[in-house]
């Protein structure tokens, strides 16, 4: 195990009463202060992952330990330790946003002489200062989500946990949320674990991914590194329709993979695309071709889940509703007495 | 510990005052019960006004002047039941709203949260028991209303028993209460049950009627009935006890005893429902 990592697994198992086996074996390693990405379908054991490794559940078999502390062996330090952000608003209405935070910080051990400085500047990092002494229940979605993360760094926690932090956000709140999450990594130095099922949230934010699908990790990686898996970038040269045959001179430029002719079109694979788009530009020039255009694809991680698991990844029970993600106390294992 | 537990209970303060309705209802409830069924009950008028059937009256009354007075220290158990009726609610939203799983992924102890509940919880059942007595009393020296008349001088052991005996009694009815609160995941089951129960604690109690005429199988249940305990401390207390088999102190003890069963009971509950799973 590595010293400086923020989060560590080693076979991770959970089988809930009655068999179902939500998470099957997932090992992973979070090096502090990046940003982790838990990409999957719903019902891949993202939810279970997160509660396993913020002591709400306990593992079936294998160890976990965060920021070095044992989950099983150590649950209230690790507690400490940690700060989450749930899928749904866990806020008091009743009470205003600055009494949820001074709420939290309390639980935390922490006086009020300590947390009002704290909870002064989180609520000028979110932009909640004008709204802080009103009660959340009239807050907006994007505020309540904002609130949330201010209340899960009250006690200046080492790892932020956030499980689907943005579902139910439209394109604008969910762009703002990821701007206030990238300013509190720079800003608090925190390690950020986040799960979702977004796949331009992980393309965006995270430094590492791991993309889990029915309990088991199926790739981690870099986001450049999981592409380059499925063949990396595709550049598209437009081509005057009589122009001469130049796929050998292609080929031949540095850094190029498989080159194909389609009409007027030359597809020239590459792991990346920066450097080689003007070598290629150059290299027709030289043939005499004229270059009419020119375009880089880049693969998405669609066609990464698509490649490691042979199924379209929305096929695969996409939905936005949150009554298919049981929550540790509802539902799950015991039907609502 | 400290600031834990303060933090939960400033909480708690802040959604009860935030909710006027619940506050003037809450309150509101035991002046009307002393007000309608206090002054309606009035039992003596059924008697003929003469010294011996009064006598008589008084002693199916367990020793009080008057029907209001036995009725009134009555009302102190009626009143404990129906305001812990409520106890339980705050956990099933608190599970509902995730604000729970919240506090439990959060270093504080369990036995803080169960704590925070009980204590809040149990001062809203004392409360409206006080504004009952206080208000009993004060009718006594309204001319025209019937009121709670002490007839004994309760000395410090005796004024200690019946304080005693009026949070224990909260204690107990507000574990009782929240325990069901920890085990149900819905407010409609919750209700189920503590309407079942409601009524028949009540009814098996001596608190509104004297219990000299029942069956002797429901007399028995009665006796061990907490309600029955905590009144039979305080009317022997405020009306002598002559009619008592025991001193009051005996009572008291057999109530002790139900809010320890009833406490460790809820707290059993509140772990089972707080602990990982």
């Amino acid at each position: 195990m590595n010293s400086s990592d923020a989060i560590q697994t080693e076979n991770l198992v959970k089988t809930f009463p009655g068999g179902v086996e939500a998470v099957r074996d997932v090992s992973l390693s979070v090096r502090e202060g990046e940003i982790y990405g838990f990409l999957g379908p719903n019902g891949a054991g993202k939810t279970t992952t997160v509660s396993m490794l913020t002591t709400l559940l306990r593992p079936t078999r294998g160890r976990a330990s965060v920021a070095g502390l044992d989950v099983v062996e150590h649950p209230r330090e690790v507690r400490q330790e940690i700060g989450l952000v749930f899928q749904d608003s866990t806020a008091d209405g009743e009470l205003t946003g600055r009494e949820n935070m001074e709420l939290s910080g309390g639980l935390f051990g922490m006086t009020p002489a300590e947390c009002r400085p704290r909870i002064a500047e989180l609520l000028k990092r979110m932009d909640l200062v004008d709204a802080a002494d009103r009660r959340v229940k009239g807050y907006s979605g994007g505020m309540k989500r904002r609130l949330e993360l201010a209340v899960a760094m009250v006690h200046t926690p080492k790892i932020l946990f956030l499980d689907e932090p943005t579902i139910g956000l439209d394109p604008q709140g969910r762009a703002g949320f990821w701007r206030y999450i990238q300013q509190l990594r720079q800003e608090q130095r925190v390690t950020i674990f986040m799960t979702t099922h977004y796949l331009d949230e992980v393309e965006n934010l995270c430094d590492r991914i791991a993309i889990i699908d029915h309990g088991q990790i199926i790739a981690t990686g870099t986001n450049d590194s999981l592409k380059e898996r499925v063949g990396g970038d595709v550049v598209e040269l437009r081509v005057p329709a009589n122009a001469a045959d130049i796929s050998a001179t292609l080929t031949s430029v540095p850094g190029v993979g498989e080159v194909s002719r389609d009409g007027t079109l030359y597809h020239v694979r590459c792991p990346r695309a920066e450097g080689v788009v003007s070598l290629l530009v150059r290299a027709c020039d030289a043939s005499g071709v004229a270059v009419e255009g020119v375009s880089v694809e880049r693969p998405s991680l669609d066609r990464v889940f698509l490649a490691l698991t042979g199924k379209a990844y929305r096929e695969e029970g996409y939905d936005d509703g949150r009554a298919s993600q049981a929550s540790v106390f509802r539902g799950r294992g015991r039907g609502g007495r | 510990m400290f600031l834990p537990l303060r933090s939960l209970l400033k909480r708690e303060y802040l959604r009860w005052v935030r909710a006027p309705t619940w506050i003037i209802a809450g309150l509101l409830t035991p002046i009307l019960y002393l007000l309608l069924f206090g002054q309606a009950f009035n039992l003596g008028k059924l008697v003929p006004p003469d010294p011996r059937a009064q006598a008589g009256l008084s002693a199916a009354l367990l020793g009080a002047p008057n029907y209001f007075s036995y009725f009134a220290v009555g009302m102190v158990g009626m009143v404990a039941v129906t305001s812990a009726l409520f106890a339980g609610t705050g956990v099933i939203f608190d599970k509902q709203l995730g604000i729970l799983q919240r506090t439990i992924a959060t270093p504080v102890r369990r036995s803080t949260i169960f704590a925070s509940s009980l204590i809040f919880r149990g001062l809203l059942v004392v409360l409206p028991i006080f504004i009952v007595l206080g208000l009993a009393l004060a009718f006594a020296q309204i001319p025209g209303l019937a009121g709670l008349t002490v007839t004994q001088n309760l000395g410090a052991v005796g004024l200690i028993e019946v304080l005693v005996a009026i949070f224990v009694l909260a204690i107990a009815f507000t574990s009782l209460f929240l325990a069901f609160g920890f085990l149900f995941a819905r407010v409609e089951s919750y209700f189920a049950v503590v309407n079942l129960l409601n009524l028949p604690i009540l009814f098996t109690s001596n608190a509104l009627y004297p219990y000299g005429t029942s069956p002797t199988w429901l007399q028995n249940i009665t006796a061990y009935n907490p309600i029955s305990l905590a009144v039979n401390v305080m009317r022997e207390n405020f009306f002598g006890g002559a009619y008592y088999p025991h001193p009051a102190y005996v009572y008291l003890g057999g109530l002790v005893l139900w809010a320890a069963a009833l406490g460790v009971m809820a707290l059993l509950l509140a772990s089972r429902a707080l602990r990982t799973k």
